[in-house]
C-alpha cells in the first residue's frame, strides 16, 4: 500500500484533498474553540511546503481564508501552533503565548532501545500495541487525575500518536504547570547512560502507577511474546543490567542462560526466582521491593516527548494533515477503539483519491468514520465552552 | 517593588505601632514599606538579607545539605549568628512574639526584601536566583511555625479552607494512604484544592489527584502557599523590572542597587574572545573538557549524530570556548554528512547551529548551559547529555573513568561523592585528578572548568589559580544548584 504512494506526485494531490476530504468546518470550529475568548485568527499555523519551505505564524480568521490558503501554498505539512495577544502575523515581537492546548506527543523510536521488532521511522502491528498501552494509560490519567474531559487523540501520520487537551484549564495552564503534568506522567527517566530507567522508591505505590501497571498487565505477556525482550543475548543482558541486587542478578543470570529461548518462559522464571529471593532475605527486598513492577514500567509504559508537552508555543502536525513521507492521513481516533485499530485501516491520500486502489472503498469509511469521532469531539467541546462562558458572565453579573 | 501601589498607599500611611503593622513573623510581603530611612541603614538592610539569601544557597551547594533537612536548619542557623545576623536567626526560628526587639527585626525583614527585590528584578537569571532563595526561605519559616501561628497566619492572610467530610474521605481513604507519602493518613483532616495550586506535589506523584482537585492534609499547606508566594513575587519582580528607569534617575541609588547584584553574578560565557580552532578539539576534549562535554564530543565521533538536547548543550558550549560559527557549522557538517547527504544538513541541522549563535529565529545570542541548567535537563531514551554525575548509572560512570585512565582510588571518589548527590564537587574532584592538582575549585560551569583548565595547562602560576577561586566562591551564590525554581 505505502509502495503506492509517491511523494513527487503529492503537489498535484493535496488540493483536491484539501477541498474535498480535509474536514475545514470542523477544524475551524475545534480550533475556534480552542482560542477563546480570543479570535480564531490570534492562532499561529505553520505550513511546510515543497522543498521543506517553512512558513510560520500564518493565521486565518475564518473557513473561507483557510480554503485559500490551501490552495494558495498547498501545504504539504500542518502544523498547529499557539493562541497569542494579537495576529501571529503582526508585531512578532511583543507578542505573548496567552492559550494553547495541553498537548502530548508519544513516538516509537522512543521505543527502540526495547522494541525488537523494527528500528527507527518503521513501524508494524506488533509495535504498534506499545501505543495502545500508552494511549490507554496517559487517556486515563488524563480524565480520572486531572479531570479533563475534552480529548483529542490523533495519529501522526507515521509512528507515533499525539494527543490534545482542550479544556479551558488546560488550555490556560502556565509552563510549570505543563511541566509538573508532564513529570506526574513520566516514569521512564534517564538517556543511554542508564540502564535502570525507573524507580518507584520502595514506599506505597501512588494509585495512578498502579492503575497504569493493571493497564500494562493486560497487554504484558502478549507484548512479550512480540517482542522476546530477554531470548537474544543482547537483549537478555540488557534485561539484567536493571537488577539492582548482585545476587539476584547472578542467580538469574545462571537459570535464564540455560532455559530456552522464549522471553516468557525465562520471565516467570525470573518471577519465581524474585519472589524466593525476596522470602529468603527479607533484609534486602526494600531496595527492590517494586523491581517487577520497575521492569514492567521500563518495557511497557509510555515515553512521552516531555519538551512538547512542557513548551507552551510547540508547533505540533494537525489532526488531517498528511504525512508526506507515508501519505497517510492523521486520523482522529477513539482511544476505546486504539486497540483494534490497525495501521493498514488509515487511509492515504492516494487511496482516497484514487478509487482503482485496493483498500480504496474501506479506506474512504475509515475517513469518514474519523471525521465523525473529530466532530464528537468538536460538539462536546463547544457544549463544554458554551457553559463555560454562561457560568462566568453569571460571575460577572453577581459582582 | 510596585512604584504605583506604594504612591497610592503613601496617602494611607499606617501609623500605628509596630505591632499593628507586622502582626507576625511570617509575612507575604504585599505591601510595599512606605516610610523614609536613611541611605545607610539602607545600604546596610540589603546587604544584610544577601548575607542571608547567600547562606540558604551555601547550605545546599557547597556543604550539600538536603534543604529543609535538620543540618540544613542549624548550619544558617550558626551561620547567620557567626555573621552577626542575631535577629534573622531569631526570625527563622519563630519567635512568640512580642518583645521590641521581635518586632524590629520584622520590620527589617521587610524592609530589606523590598529593597532587594530593586536589585534582583534586572534580569531573568538574577530574578530566578533571587525568587529561588526567598522561597526557601519562605518555606523554611513555615515549617517551623507551630499550628497556632499558622493557623494566625491563615487569619491574617484571608486564607479559608475547608476540609472534606468523614464520607467523603472514607471513600477515598485508601487512595489517600497509597498516594500521601505520611504516616497516620487516618486522624489527618484533608482539604481539596485545584491540582495547579500545588504543582510541586505534582510533579513528584506525593498527593493524590482526583477529577482535577488535589487531596492535601494540613502540613501540606505550605505547597499551596509557596505556589501563591512565587507567582506574586515573580509578577512584583517583572512589575518592578519596569520601573527600574524611574528608580534609576536617584544616583545615589543606583550605585548600590547595582554594586549589590554584579558582585555575585557569574559569567555567562556568551561572548568570548578566544578563538578555538576545531582541529584541536579532539585533544581539548581529552584535556580540559569536563565530562559531560567529553562524552558528548566522543558520542558524535562515535556515531556522527547527537539528538536534539545534546547538539544544544554542546553547541553553546563550543561558542563559549571560543569555536566561531563558521567553525562551528564546518565542524558540524563533517560529522553529520558521514551519515546523511549534505542536503538533509543543511534543511534540518544547520539552522540549528546558527541559531544558537543568534543568527536565526529571536536572533538572541545564547549562553552556554551552566551546571544548575545542565543537571536540571530532561535527559530521555537515546539521549546522552545532561550531567554525568547525576543522569549515568553508577557501572557506567565507573567504565568511563576507567577506559580514560582515571586512577582507582579518584574513580570511587567521585563515584561515591555522585551518588550522594554532590554532582559539582564530583565534577571538581574530576577536574582535579585529570590535571594532578588539588585545588577543589567550586565547579558551576562547563566552560569555566575549561577555563580554569586552559589556564593550568598554559602554566598562568598558581598563585593566580588561587585567587580566582576566591572569586568563584562567591560567584557560587548565583550559580547553584535550586531544584525548585522554574522547572
Amino acid at each position: 500500500m505505502v509502495g503506492h504512494y509517491d511523494e513527487n506526485l503529492l503537489s498535484d494531490m493535496l488540493p483536491l484533498y484539501y477541498t474535498k476530504y480535509f474536514p475545514q468546518n470542523i477544524f475551524c470550529r475545534w480550533l475556534c474553540c480552542g482560542c477563546s475568548p480570543q479570535p480564531l485568527s490570534n492562532r499561529e499555523l505553520s505550513f511546510t511546503l515543497a522543498d521543506d519551505v517553512y512558513l510560520r505564524y500564518l493565521s486565518i480568521s475564518d473557513q473561507k481564508e483557510l480554503q485559500t490558503l490551501f490552495q494558495k501554498k498547498c501545504p504539504h505539512k500542518l502544523d498547529i501552533g499557539a493562541v497569542y495577544n494579537t495576529k501571529p502575523s503582526i508585531a512578532r515581537h511583543d507578542s505573548v503565548v496567552l492559550a494553547r492546548e495541553l498537548v502530548f506527543d508519544i513516538d516509537l523510536t522512543d521505543y527502540d532501545e526495547v522494541r525488537t521488532c523494527c528500528k527507527e521511522a518503521k513501524v508494524c502491528e506488533k509495535c504498534w500495541k506499545f501505543m495502545v498501552i500508552a494511549c490507554e494509560i496517559i487517556d486515563k490519567a488524563l480524565k480520572d487525575d486531572f479531570g479533563f474531559q475534552n480529548i483529542l487523540w490523533v495519529f501522526s501520520g507515521r509512528r507515533g500518536i499525539h494527543c490534545w487537551v482542550s479544556d479551558y484549564e488546560a488550555r490556560v495552564l502556565d509552563s510549570p504547570g505543563r511541566g509538573a503534568v508532564a513529570d506526574y506522567l513520566c516514569l521512564i527517566m534517564g538517556g543511554d547512560n542508564q540502564n535502570k530507567k525507573v524507580n518507584l522508591g520502595n514506599d506505597n505505590l501512588h494509585t495512578s502507577i498502579r492503575r497504569a501497571l493493571d493497564i500494562i498487565d493486560k497487554y504484558f505477556e502478549e507484548i512479550l511474546q512480540d517482542q522476546e525482550f530477554f531470548s537474544t543475548n543482547d537483549g537478555l543482558k540488557a534485561f539484567l543490567k536493571q537488577i539492582p541486587d548482585d545476587n539476584l542478578r547472578s542467580q538469574t543470570e545462571k537459570k535464564l542462560e540455560k532455559l530456552p529461548e522464549s522471553s516468557l518462559e525465562r520471565w516467570r522464571n525470573f518471577i519465581s526466582l524474585y519472589e524466593t529471593y525476596c522470602r529468603e532475605n527479607g533484609f534486602a527486598v526494600r531496595k527492590i521491593k517494586y523491581l517487577v513492577e520497575e521492569i514492567k514500567v521500563q518495557y511497557c509504559y509510555p515515553r512521552l516527548d516531555v519538551n512538547v508537552t512542557k513548551g507552551f508555543n510547540h508547533l505540533l502536525k494537525s489532526p488531517f494533515s498528511i504525512h508526506p513521507k507515508t501519505g497517510k492521513v492523521s486520523v482522529v481516533f477513539k482511544p476505546t477503539n486504539a486497540r483494534k485499530m490497525k495501521l493498514s485501516d488509515v487511509p492515504t491520500i492516494q487511496s482516497l483519491l484514487d478509487d482503482s486502489t485496493a483498500d480504496s472503498t474501506e479506506h474512504q469509511n475509515n475517513m469518514k468514520t474519523s471525521v465523525k469521532i473529530f466532530q464528537e469531539v468538536v460538539f462536546s467541546l463547544e457544549k463544554a465552552e458554551a457553559m463555560r462562558r454562561k457560568a462566568d458572565a453569571n460571575m460577572s453579573l453577581e459582582f | 517593588m510596585d512604584l504605583n501601589i506604594k504612591r497610592k498607599s503613601t496617602k494611607t500611611v499606617i501609623t500605628g505601632s509596630l505591632l499593628e503593622t507586622y502582626p507576625h513573623d511570617l509575612q507575604m510581603y504585599k505591601i510595599p514599606p512606605t516610610e523614609e530611612i536613611p541611605l545607610q541603614e539602607f545600604e546596610t538592610l540589603a546587604l544584610e538579607r544577601l548575607t542571608l539569601l547567600r547562606s540558604l544557597a551555601t547550605a545546599t551547594t557547597l556543604k550539600g545539605f538536603r534543604p529543609f533537612s535538620d543540618e540544613w536548619k542549624e548550619y544558617i542557623q550558626s551561620d547567620l549568628r557567626n555573621q552577626g545576623l542575631k535577629y534573622y536567626a531569631k526570625l527563622c526560628e519563630y519567635t512568640k512574639c512580642g518583645t521590641d526587639a521581635d518586632l524590629h527585626a520584622r520590620r527589617k525583614d521587610h524592609i530589606a526584601h523590598f529593597i532587594l527585590r530593586l536589585a534582583y528584578c534586572r534580569n531573568e537569571e538574577l530574578r530566578r536566583w533571587f525568587v529561588a532563595r526567598e522561597l526557601e526561605l519562605f518555606k523554611m519559616r513555615f515549617m517551623t511555625m507551630n499550628s497556632e501561628a499558622v493557623d494566625t497566619f491563615f487569619r491574617l492572610n484571608n486564607l479559608s479552607y475547608t476540609n472534606i467530610s468523614e464520607e467523603e474521605k472514607l471513600e477515598i481513604i485508601s487512595c489517600l494512604r497509597e498516594s500521601t507519602p505520611y504516616q497516620n493518613i487516618d486522624n489527618m483532616k484533608f482539604y481539596k484544592v485545584k491540582f495547579y495550586e500545588v504543582l510541586d506535589l505534582v510533579r513528584s506523584r506525593k498527593v493524590f489527584l482526583n477529577g482535577g482537585y488535589a487531596f492535601i492534609p494540613h502540613r501540606d499547606f505550605v505547597s499551596v502557599l509557596s505556589a501563591q508566594f512565587r507567582t506574586h513575587l515573580r509578577q512584583s519582580l517583572a512589575v518592578a523590572c519596569h520601573h527600574l528607569g524611574e528608580i534609576e534617575q536617584d544616583e545615589r541609588l543606583v550605585c548600590l542597587l547595582k554594586g549589590l547584584h554584579q558582585s555575585y553574578t557569574g559569567a555567562d560565557y556568551a561572548d568570548t574572545k578566544a578563538v578555538v580552532p576545531i582541529e584541536s578539539l579532539d585533544s581539548l576534549s581529552a584535556k580540559s573538557y569536563p565530562l559531560c562535554m567529553r562524552q558528548l564530543h566522543e558520542q558524535l565521533r562515535l556515531s556522527h549524530h547527537l539528538r536534539h538536547g545534546g547538539r544544544l548543550q554542546y553547541g553553546l558550549f563550543l561558542k563559549g570556548i571560543g569555536v566561531t560559527l563558521e567553525d562551528s557549522l564546518r565542524f558540524w557538517r563533517e560529522e553529520f554528512t558521514k551519515i546523511m547527504d549534505l542536503d538533509k544538513f543543511e534543511k534540518q541541522y544547520s539552522y540549528n547551529v546558527r541559531y544558537n549563535y543568534g543568527k536565526e529565529g529571536s536572533k538572541r545570542n545564547y549562553s552556554p548551559f551552566s551546571c544548575l541548567r545542565i543537571i536540571n535537563e530532561t535527559v530521555g531514551p537515546g539521549d546522552c547529555h545532561g550531567c554525568p554525575y547525576r543522569h549515568c548509572d553508577v557501572s557506567n560512570l565507573k567504565n568511563k573513568l576507567q577506559g580514560y585512565g582515571v586512577d582507582p582510588q579518584a574513580i570511587s571518589e567521585i563515584v561515591d561523592t555522585s551518588k550522594k548527590g554532590h554532582f559539582q564537587v564530583a565534577c571538581s574532584k574530576y577536574f582535579d585528578t585529570i590535571h594532578n592538582v588539588d585545588l577543589g575549585l567550586g565547579i558551576n560551569h562547563p566552560n569555566q572548568f575549561f577555563e580554569e583548565s586552559q589556564k593550568l595547562l598554559k602554566g598562568e602560576i598558581k598563585v593566580e589559580i588561587k585567587k580566582e577561586n576566591k572569586i568563584n566562591l562567591k560567584k557560587e551564590a548565583l550559580d547553584d544548584l535550586d531544584f525548585d525554581d522554574d522547572l
